[in-house]
């Protein structure tokens, strides 16, 4: 069912203050092109006044339709059809308001009019102060005023209410309507109570939550609290039995028992010690007595055993020297016989030898005599030399060979040495007083001291006589001394000495002039060539001592020559017998020494044992003097029988000192103390936690604890009851609530879905490939396009528009197709579309023309100049009558 | 010899399920319960009041509670005789202390098994409890009990008596045979809160003011008549003001429902009684949301205290149920939903059912207005 409206007429209507009329519009597109400023949206809101404006009002929006400053009464008539029915409306507003509306069944006018247009157009009375466009029902939506199709706005409830009711045949349901908006109210009330808009609990919920955890915590507190108390009665209970159980300890005398017989104890082991002290002190007393007598006969044992041995050793020894002295006795009368018969052979010797030199002597004169004259007078050429000679050769003729004075010392040390061992063993006797009388081996004695080395007799007055023999050794050093003595006196005569000192001096002067003389020999050596008739050897002193000589020597052939031969034969024979003398008294020495020898050891022996068996005897005598020496065997015993008697009683006494270690006792008094001193600090701490507890039960005994956890807890279960019971009803009722949103939604998609199809179909056009997604109170929420969602509002001012126009165009259609009287009025549209658009658009509405009335209200010629469509002017020249 | 054998008064007991008037209600009760023994005594000429253990519910209570007992047992003749025993046990700095510290000289607490001679040759054997869970037999210690001169030999003790079944406490066992064994002439007993004769010279008094829901009965005390040689005489007095009472209703219609309801009323005086009703039964929704609003607006209200269970009352939406709100679209379809789920037996389903109701309730109540 399609509304046409044919004619308007106004007059007093804002700027058109004289009557104006738009007639001849037609059933398709029309197009009002007029500049601005000429009125063309006071022909919209004209018409608007004309349907939807009550006229008896006197609104701000009514007030607002007289020509400013002019107080008229705006007049509007309006011829239109409906269902191909033609009618009219003529209303006055403001002033003498009235209203005329005729059908093809009459003329109605005043309320009755008002309501007829409501009825025939489907809006409703607007009593806003301005304008409820939501009031005009399918009309407000569908005449759009300037720049009003800019937002894509959702059409009102009537809109809606009226899509819907008419869509019940498509859709096959109902919306709850009334019902639902009272119970979805109460529900949401509910629920508000319950939630919070976003879902988490509040109020009743929130309350019953906060209960449940105070109760919770009141009861956690109170039973802590209980438990602290009950843990103190438990304590209490505890600490008591325990010091009951330490009085009955503390009271118990056992310790105190047994500590007093340790303490006794400690008395008896303190004596036995002291007992033990004394025992050990006898005992070492006694003891180291009998030790002392022991050691005593131990000693006087050895002392007779040591005596018994040296007395055999000196025994021994004597006799070993009593042997020896015989020997020593005959050796010595043999030394002596030898040493006579030496005397006598050398004696022999020395006169024949005097015989031989005689003889020689007498040759040698002879031979002398004739080579003197020739020595004479080499003689006269040495005399010069020999004084220069003189002075070095005194010293060097002085002189010595060295093998001499070797031999000169050896004997000089073995005169020394004899005359120390003469010494040692010689027998000094001294005479003091008269020695009148006195003659010793026949001469008479002189006062003063003697030495004798042999066996010597003094004659005393009266025929006595005194022999002293001095020992052995003595008499062999004599004679050693004797013959050492005679050997150098005789080699110092050879060499013409007095003595040993002298030849040594000698010895030494001759050496130091003998560089000197050497020089001069070797001029004196060819004066002084040997003349072995003269017998003159080489050297000038052989000279000289032969020409000095000459004097006393006989011419020569004046002396007659002896038998030198047979006086040189008995020379050797004197000196042989003379040797073997010499060897026998050697050997007989010798001899007599080897005995000595053999004797001194015996000697020394003899006199070590001697004094060794004078020690022993002294020893002996010593012990045997001791004190305790005449009663040792008997003291001994008793000493010993004592000491066993005291090791009884040590042993005794040890045990019995370690049948008490005071140590050990101690230790167990300082046990016992300690349990003691253990027990009474238990109890005083006991006591004090008893007293402690007794007053943490008093005071917080006294409060009620267990009452007031058993309250706490119930109130916590009951509190968990009321919060699973809030919690369930707060489920139920989002539930319900969720359950109502969601059959709400589908139901309002079941009547967007009609004229989203339909707008779709417009759209497509417009934007291909795109889906549009409408709320469920059809207003356009977003387009989709390539799966991309953009919201409405996100999109340029041209396409909103487009989509809003497209969109109305969609409830136009659907409201047609329900015979609903619609008709599209554009004032101004589509100002920000580009051409294409704009083409585009025009040509959708071009379209739509063919099925309901559209009004174009633009200022913009050249965009619509090519529409095919009725042209209409505002402009006065068109008005007519 | 006659005299009050009571037990169990339970006092201050917290009743925290309650709402709060409620609660006020129970805990005066009992001890109201004081007045009516103190009161019954004198009526029935007994001198004394033998309470046979729990006087008080914890061994912690208010000084509230104990002031309370105390000067309601005071201002009555009689002889009061109390027995410690498991929720109100005897020990050292703890409630008794309390309880004497305040005490009337007509209350004597028997902390001790000893062997009280109340009246002339006749002694009082008591088995105070000295613990929350005593394992031995507190009586056993009666066997040794001299009471010389005794013409009467009366008994006192807390616990079950053993082999009792399992819905005594556990604890605390008695002989069974103990007045036998013990030589009692009577044995009063504490713990079971029923009134409960277990020989003829055994009982249990109950308690005097009911405090759950286990049996119809209201609170009790005995009155005991005895005398050398002869069995004793038990009368059961009421006390209690409350009836917790305990229903099982089956139900299919709302018809059924209203006269179960009748019949309960014509049994009790609902202002005294605690009803906990349980519901089962098949209905329709709407006679489901009859009865929900019946027991809410009416029975509730008339009663001290309902705690009705009615998940067991299920609530099948009828076809006209449906079909009522199928006709208003939207909230046809919400119905549709939540009955689908219902059905579904999914977790959701029980709050699906609920919701159903309530939308049919709210829907119900929009028509009304």
């Amino acid at each position: 069912m399609s509304l046409r409206i044919r004619r308007l007429a106004i007059s007093n209507f804002r700027k058109f203050r004289d009557p104006f009329a738009i007639e001849g519009l037609s059933d398709g597109l029309n197009i009002i092109i007029e500049p601005n400023e000429t009125g063309k949206s006071t022909v919209l809101e004209a018409l608007r006044a004309a349907f939807f404006v009550r006229h008896s009002t006197k609104n701000q929006l009514a007030s607002s339709y007289a020509p400013y400053g002019e107080n008229v009464a705006p007049e509007i008539e309006v011829g239109f059809d409906i269902a191909g029915e033609q009618w009219s409306v003529a209303k006055k507003l403001l002033k003498s308001p009235s209203i005329e509306v005729r059908g093809p069944a009459g003329r109605d006018q005043g309320e009755a009019a008002e309501e007829r247009l409501q009825q025939l157009l489907g809006f409703e009375r607007d009593s806003s102060r301005s304008r409820d466009l939501n009031t005009y029902g399918a009309l407000g939506l569908l005449w759009v005023g300037q720049a009003e199709a800019l937002e894509v706005s959702a059409p009102g409830r009537m809109v809606r209410d009226s899509v819907h009711a008419t869509l019940e045949a498509e859709v096959g349901a109902i919306m709850g309507g009334g019902s639902y908006d009272r119970v979805r109210a109460r529900v949401d009330q509910q629920y508000a109570e319950l939630w919070t808009a976003t879902g988490r609990p509040t109020g009743k919920q929130a309350l019953a939550k906060e209960r449940l955890e105070t109760a919770e915590a009141a009861s956690k507190i109170a039973s802590e609290r209980l438990t602290a108390l009950e843990a103190s009665f438990s304590e209490l209970e505890s600490d008591r039995s325990r010091l009951r159980v330490l009085e009955k300890e503390l009271a118990d005398d056992t310790d105190t028992q047994a500590r007093k017989n340790l303490v006794a104890s400690t008395e008896t082991a303190r004596s036995a010690a002291q007992l033990l002290h004394t025992r050990r002190a006898e005992y070492q007393a006694v003891a180291g007595k009998a030790r002392g007598l022991e050691e005593l006969l131990q000693r006087h044992d050895a002392a007779e055993a040591a005596l018994t041995v040296t007395s055999q050793k000196a025994e021994k020894s004597r006799i070993a020297r009593s042997e020896i002295a015989a020997e020593t006795a005959l050796a010595r009368d043999r030394a002596n016989a030898a040493k006579a018969a030496h005397g006598e052979a050398r004696t022999n010797y020395n006169a024949a030898r005097i015989l031989l030199t005689g003889g020689e002597k007498q040759a040698e004169a002879a031979r002398i005599a004739a080579a003197s004259e020739a020595a004479r007078q080499r003689h006269g050429k040495l005399i010069s030399l020999e004084e220069a000679l003189s002075s070095a050769k005194a010293i060097k003729a002085a002189g010595i060979s060295v093998a001499d004075l070797a031999k000169l010392d050896e004997l000089d040390r073995a005169i020394l040495k004899s005359r120390i061992q003469l010494e040692a063993g010689a027998t000094r006797i001294e005479l003091v007083g008269s020695s009148e009388g006195i003659a010793i081996q026949g001469k008479p004695l002189g006062v003063g001291e003697q030495i004798l080395d042999g066996e010597t007799r003094i004659e005393l007055e009266a025929g006595a006589a005194l022999i002293i023999r001095p020992p052995a050794a003595s008499a062999s050093a004599s004679a050693r001394l004797a013959k050492s003595q005679t050997t150098l006196a005789d080699m110092l005569t050879k060499l013409g000495h007095s003595d040993v000192s002298a030849a040594r001096n000698a010895h030494e002067a001759s050496r130091q002039a003998d560089g000197e003389i050497k020089t001069l020999l070797t001029q004196v050596d060819a004066l002084t060539q040997p003349d072995t008739l003269l017998d003159l050897r080489a050297g000038p002193e052989a000279l000289k001592l032969l020409v000095a000589a000459m004097t006393d020597v006989p011419a020569s052939g004046t002396i007659e020559p002896l038998d030198i031969a047979a006086l040189k034969l008995a020379v050797e024979e004197m000196e042989i017998t003379s040797a073997r003398a010499e060897g026998a008294h050697d050997a007989a020495i010798e001899a007599l020494r080897k005995l000595e020898e053999q004797d001194r050891p015996l000697a020394a022996a003899e006199v070590e044992a001697a004094s060794d068996q004078r020690n022993a005897t002294a020893l002996v005598a010593d012990i045997e003097a001791h004190a305790d020496f005449a009663t040792l065997s008997d003291a001994l015993a008793e000493a010993r029988g004592s000491a066993a008697d005291h090791a009884v009683k040590l042993a005794e006494a040890e045990q019995n000192a370690s049948a008490h270690d005071i140590a050990a006792i101690e230790r167990k008094i300082a046990v016992i103390d300690a349990r003691a001193a253990a027990a009474n600090g238990t109890k005083r701490k006991l006591e004090t936690d008893i007293a402690r507890l007794e007053g943490t039960i008093e005071s917080e005994g006294g409060k009620g604890l267990a009452e007031r956890a058993a309250a706490a807890l119930e109130e916590a279960e009951a509190a968990s009851l009321a919060y699973g019971r809030i919690r369930e009803e707060a489920e139920t009722i989002k539930l319900l609530r969720d359950t109502l949103e969601l059959a709400r939604l589908e139901t309002s998609r079941t009547y967007v879905g009609p004229v989203a199809k339909r707008a779709k179909r417009h759209v497509e056009r417009l934007l291909p490939g795109c889906e549009l997604s409408y709320s469920e109170d059809l207003g356009l929420q977003s387009i989709i396009r390539g799966n991309i969602d953009e919201g409405c509002g996100n999109l340029s001012r041209g396409t909103q528009e487009q989509l809003g126009i497209l969109t109305r165009l969609a409830v136009a259609d659907m409201l047609l197709e329900q015979g609903r009287p619609v008709s599209l009025i554009l004032d101004d549209p589509l100002v920000y579309s580009d051409d294409a658009r704009l083409d585009l658009m025009t040509e959708i509405l071009l379209d739509a023309s063919k099925r309901m009335q559209v009004i174009l209200l633009t200022c913009r010629d050249r965009a619509f100049r090519h529409v095919e469509g009725t042209r209409l002017s505002l402009s006065p020249t068109s008005k007519s009558a | 010899m006659r005299f009050i054998h009571t037990a169990d008064w339970q006092l201050g007991k917290p009743f925290g399920r309650f709402e709060p008037d409620v609660r006020a209600a129970l805990t005066d009760a009992r001890f109201d319960a004081i007045d009516a023994i103190g009161k019954a005594a004198a009526e029935n000429g007994a001198g004394h009041v033998l309470v046979a253990g729990d006087v008080f519910d914890t061994e912690g209570p208010e000084d509230r509670t104990i002031v309370q007992a105390v000067s309601r047992m005071a201002r009555h003749g009689c002889r009061w005789w109390l027995l410690p025993g498991n929720h109100d046990y005897a020990r050292n700095g703890g409630l008794w202390d309390r309880v004497i510290g305040k005490a009337a000289p007509n209350i004597t607490v028997l902390r001790d098994p000893m062997p009280v001679e109340i009246d002339s040759g006749i002694w009082i054997l008591p088995a105070p409890l000295t613990h929350r869970h005593n394992l031995d037999d507190p009586t056993s210690a009666f066997d040794a009990m001299e009471t010389p001169g005794a013409k009467l030999r009366i008994g006192l003790a807390h616990g079950s008596i053993r082999d009792f079944g399992s819905r005594g406490e556990a604890n605390n066992q008695i002989a069974p045979d103990r007045a036998k064994v013990s030589g009692l002439d009577y044995l009063a007993l504490g713990d079971w809160h029923g009134t409960l004769e277990v020989d003829s010279r055994t009982w249990y008094a109950g308690t005097p003011e009911t405090d759950r829901f286990q049996r119809d009965a209201p609170g009790q005390i005995l009155l005991v008549d005895v005398e050398t040689g002869r069995l004793p005489t038990v009368t059961p007095l009421r006390t209690g003001r409350f009836q917790w009472l305990k229903r099982d209703w089956r139900v299919n219609d709302f018809a059924a429902f209203e006269a179960e309801r009748q019949t309960l009323w014509n049994e009790i005086e609902p202002s005294a009684t605690l009803l906990q009703l349980a519901i089962a039964g098949v209905t329709s929704l709407s006679e489901r949301i009859r009865v929900l609003e019946i027991l809410e607006a009416d029975v509730g209200h008339q009663l001290r205290y309902l705690e009705a269970r009615t998940d067991d009352l299920v609530a099948q939406p009828s076809e006209e149920d449906m079909q009522v709100l199928a006709v208003e679209g939207v909230l046809g379809s919400a119905a549709q939903k939540l009955n689908a789920l219902r059905e579904s037996g999914s977790a959701d389903a029980a709050i699906a059912r609920r919701a159903l109701e309530r939308l049919f309730v709210e829907f119900a109540r929009g028509d009304a207005v």
